[in-house]
């Protein structure tokens, strides 16, 4: 029973919401680690004012009794920290990419109340192509993948994707074997 | 002393409105991570938020326990 909990934390088929019968995912994409990475550092460095303070006022907040007043003004901040962290996660996480052996499904969170969802069948997949800008996203291996489609919505462009070029062959292997009727295997 | 009594209602009342905005803000975020969330990530954040988020209400909550508002008046 609890393994079976647990396994929540371990194996996922990936499924979504609007999932077709037997629709396959190849691939699940969020934007590289590094994009939330530089929030998470500022919140961190938020955490130490606390810290910062306590260190600095310790003797004047003891002498004047106010070391519980502190310590509570401090609690408060970080819960408040411990918000604005997640938050952030919440948003990075639900900005996904799904690449699914039928479609393409773009999920562009903005707020925690605005959502857009966007979806391309592989057949309307004209082109794809990468672009990596500048010196971070070339060591690191990250860029955008924009796909060319026949659709109203000219041009699909999904922002700071790891492995750019991976995706970029994967998508075209969906649109290829879409074509062709044969069933394509992602490793 | 006059002062004492509408002071800790003002504080007790204050706390209890943080305290609801925190878990509002918390059911919020735990909502959208367990039913938007594809994946293993989200459900792996949910719980370590839910877990600090407890942790943290906790300890703010024995820390105004501890709180003697009659410090706060000016004398």
């Amino acid at each position: 029973m609890i393994k079976r909990l647990l396994s929540i934390f371990r194996d996922s088929p990936n499924s979504f919401e609007g999932q077709e019968k037997e629709e396959r995912v190849a691939l699940l994409l969020r934007q590289h680690p590094f994009i939330i990475l530089v929030p998470l550092t500022l919140f961190g460095l938020a955490g130490l004012v606390p810290i910062v303070v306590g260190v600095i006022f310790w003797s004047y907040l003891s002498v004047h009794g106010w070391l519980h007043l502190y310590l509570f003004v401090s609690s408060i901040w970080f819960s408040g920290l411990w918000l604005a962290i997640f938050h952030s996660l919440t948003m990075y996480t639900l900005n996904t990419v799904i690449i699914t052996d039928r479609r393409v499904i773009d999920s562009d969170q903005h707020g925690l109340f605005n959502r857009k969802i966007s979806e391309l069948h592989s057949h309307r997949i004209q082109d794809v192509s990468v672009h990596t800008n500048g010196i971070i996203e070339t060591f690191l291996r990250f860029g955008d993948v924009m796909v060319q489609t026949a659709g109203s919505e000219k041009q699909f462009v999904f922002h700071q994707i790891p492995q750019p070029d991976r995706v970029k062959d994967v998508i075209m292997q969906m649109a290829r074997s879409r074509d062709s009727g044969v069933k394509t295997v992602v490793q | 002393m006059t002062y004492a009594f509408p002071l800790a209602i003002i504080f007790n009342t204050l706390a209890i409105v943080v305290f609801l905005v925190y878990w509002g803000g918390s059911f919020i975020i735990l909502y959208h991570l367990t039913r938007f969330g594809i994946g293993v990530q989200p459900k792996k954040f949910a719980a370590i938020f839910l877990f600090g988020s407890v942790v943290l209400s906790g300890t703010a909550i024995i820390l105004f326990m501890n709180l003697d508002t009659n410090l706060l008046i000016p004398r």
